[in-house]
């Protein structure tokens, strides 16, 4: 099997998954006590106007007839429009997603940034000084909230050394007119990146943890092996042992790992938009169940799932480039 | 090797020996890490059951005359004060009092009752939800397989704390349903792992014997199956507690478990963003707490993990 079939074959595989999501979705958030008209007209009802907002809403037709309507709608792309934006939730989610993909994008850089070599170094110089502080540093990483690193962060960072601001992103997309404080593009990214260092720190800690754990194992499983062995005994420098002959070798793990955690990160964005005041896709999707918004949480819900699809699926076509061994077998 | 095969540490070529409990409970009793992880779990389960205790028979009473000292407690007075180590601190309240003059060392003592037992309880869930659905999918095979596993995978795909907010949004706000939320939620996880071991002792010569013997599918499941494909749940059992008790946080910072007052560490640390400026220790001792709960179950599950799988021992 070539790559592009290979690659359709994985996106056929998703639709089941994909319908899988929109239906539970559907069923949870209808089965959400109460109505959305009833926020939107609110305690004093008028019946004309409540049935006329559930017509214009469709919400007066029986569950399974809206079921099959939302179906054929999001098969043509159409995620219908939210209630309490009133606008559609296609382009909502397109306004909030470059925001949460900044943050999440720079967590990930951060984390693996770090992970990849202290990994590395942690299984070449096993037992020694640099082994021990990155494993602290992993097992404290993936034992934190993130939450909770957001708030000592604000504590400490912006209350008490007042060096970075504690709320809000800048988005380095603005144009300097509508940023405040800035009249060069330069200042507009001077501010976005002082406003992204602490989220990125909070939501990458646990990203970081994980990869470095994984590089560790990963690294010492392969740089016990016949062939670096092999290596060694020809003589072969340490140093090219280890990026030559051990390292790609051994990123097979890490990449699963990377590539599954991506569900995680989206689910943490959630947490680290919350402490920071970010309006990405996290706050959306809460702004979405606290207002009972039905279309905007089925949106927002099918969209994070295909993103974490979307990164399996990269995530299987990497191996190929990783590890030469690696074919689009037909097993599956 | 093909793609679409996940690679994972220590699942190349070294079959996984099935190692007896008593190799197990040896290695983790040499290791010392392990053993630190296991005393911090017993320690903190004492003391959720004590909390428990209090909480069921005398209604915080004991919390109430032994810690809250309320006779040098006019309440209002007293409320955002900083630990006793710092200015302006008492020994009265070590770890300082909240926004309603509550007693910090108290109330963190009595998280661990929800932050434990719902790590617990949430886990049970997910572990034995997990097992049946691996199990009957990966002996099976064929239609069952790809149908439990769709759904397992669909369920994956959704992010943690996305799916147990909507599921609670569905069914409503309580640590309760945070609890099954996440238990369903992790389902998937234990699935995944239990039909990759199935689907390997499947094809051992006693389980066809056992076939051959006459014996019934669902027997040969219970009795033959689960018991040979459970020593990495056991890993991923721990090592779940510490992760679930750190959703649990989350959801509670969310507003989506424990409700007010009842005390928990995620719920205190969403109350105490409001006061970060004038008493920034508020938002501290709850987060060392789910810091020291959960690295204790990752100590021990690390232990574990290198007790059942001597591969990658030191």
């Amino acid at each position: 099997m070539n790559l592009a079939r290979y690659v359709l074959w994985r996106i056929v595989q998703t639709i089941p998954v994909l319908l899988g999501i929109t239906t539970i979705t559907f069923l949870l958030t209808n089965a959400m006590p109460g109505s959305p008209v009833d926020i939107m007209v609110g305690p004093e009802m008028d019946e004309a106007l409540e049935q006329a907002l559930k017509e214009r809403y469709g919400l007066d037709r029986p569950l399974h007839e809206r079921y099959l309507i939302y179906i054929s709608n999001v098969l043509q792309g159409d995620l219908g429009v939210s209630f309490y934006y009133d606008e559609p939730v296609t382009q909502k989610i397109l306004e909030r997603l470059p925001v949460t993909a900044l943050l999440v994008g720079s967590a990930y850089t951060f984390g693996l940034g770090i992970a990849i070599p202290l990994g590395v170094l942690s299984a070449a110089y096993r037992n020694r000084w640099i082994d021990h502080v990155s494993r602290v540093i992993a097992l404290f990483g993936v034992s934190t909230p993130s939450f909770w690193i957001g708030l000592v962060l604000i504590i400490v960072f912006a209350f008490h050394l007042g060096w970075l601001p504690s709320s809000d992103l800048v988005r380095p997309w603005r144009s300097p007119a509508q940023v405040t404080n800035a009249s060069t593009w330069l200042e507009v990214w001077y501010l976005s990146a002082r406003s992204l260092v602490l989220p990125t720190i909070a939501l990458g800690t646990l990203q970081m943890a994980a990869a470095m754990r994984i590089e560790r194992s990963s690294m010492t499983e392969t740089l016990g092996k016949e062939y670096i062995r092999l290596a060694r005994g020809y003589g072969v420098p340490e140093r090219t042992v280890l990026r030559r002959h051990a390292f790609r070798a051994a990123q097979l793990p890490v990449v699963t790992i990377v590539g599954l955690n991506v569900s995680t990160a989206l689910g943490g964005s959630v947490l680290i938009e919350t402490v920071f005041n970010i309006n990405g896709m996290g706050r959306l999707i809460i702004t979405g169940i606290q207002t009972q918004d039905y279309p905007l949480v089925m949106g927002t819900t099918l969209f994070f799932g295909v993103l974490f699809l979307v990164g399996v699926i990269i995530t299987d076509i990497s191996y190929a480039y990783i590890d030469p061994r690696v074919t689009y077998g037909d097993a599956e | 090797m093909a793609i679409g095969e996940r690679q994972e540490a220590g699942s190349d070529d070294v079959e996984t020996r099935a190692v007896g409990w008593r190799h197990t409970v040896k290695a983790v009793r040499e290791d010392t890490t392990a053993r630190l992880g296991l005393y911090l779990i017993g320690g903190l389960t004492l003391l959720a059951a004590f909390t428990w205790f209090d909480y069921l028979v005398f209604d915080y009473a004991i919390a109430e005359t032994v810690w809250y000292h309320p006779e040098n407690d006019p309440d209002v007075v007293d409320s955002l004060l900083p630990p006793a180590f710092v200015d302006g601190g008492t020994w009265a309240h070590p770890l300082g009092t909240d926004h309603r003059g509550r007693d910090l060392l108290v109330r963190v003592i009595y998280g661990t009752r929800i932050s434990i037992t719902v790590g617990f309880l949430s886990t049970a869930i997910g572990m034995i939800g997990g097992t049946a659905v691996g199990a009957i999918a990966g002996y099976y095979g064929g239609l069952v397989d790809d149908i439990l596993m769709r759904l397992a995978e669909t369920i994956y795909a959704i992010p943690f704390l996305v799916l147990v907010i909507a599921f609670m949004a569905a069914f409503g706000r309580s640590i309760t349903y945070a609890m099954v939320g996440v238990g369903v939620a992790v389902i998937p996880v234990f699935a995944r792992l239990i039909r990759s071991r199935v689907v390997t002792v499947r094809e051992m010569t006693y389980i066809s014997a056992a076939r051959a013997a006459g014996v019934k599918n669902r027997w040969i499941i219970i009795r033959h199956i689960i018991p040979n494909s459970f020593a990495p749940v056991i890993v991923q059992g721990t090592l779940q507690i510490g992760i679930s008790i750190l959703i649990i946080a989350g959801l509670s910072f969310l507003g989506y478990g424990a409700q007010p007052p009842t005390p928990d560490w995620g719920q205190m640390l969403s109350e105490s963003r409001g006061y970060m400026l004038p008493q920034p220790w508020f938002s501290i001792w709850p987060g060392i707490a789910i810091l020291f709960t959960v690295m204790a179950f990752n100590l021990f599950g690390d232990g574990l993990q290198d007790a059942v799988d001597p591969q990658l021992e030191d």
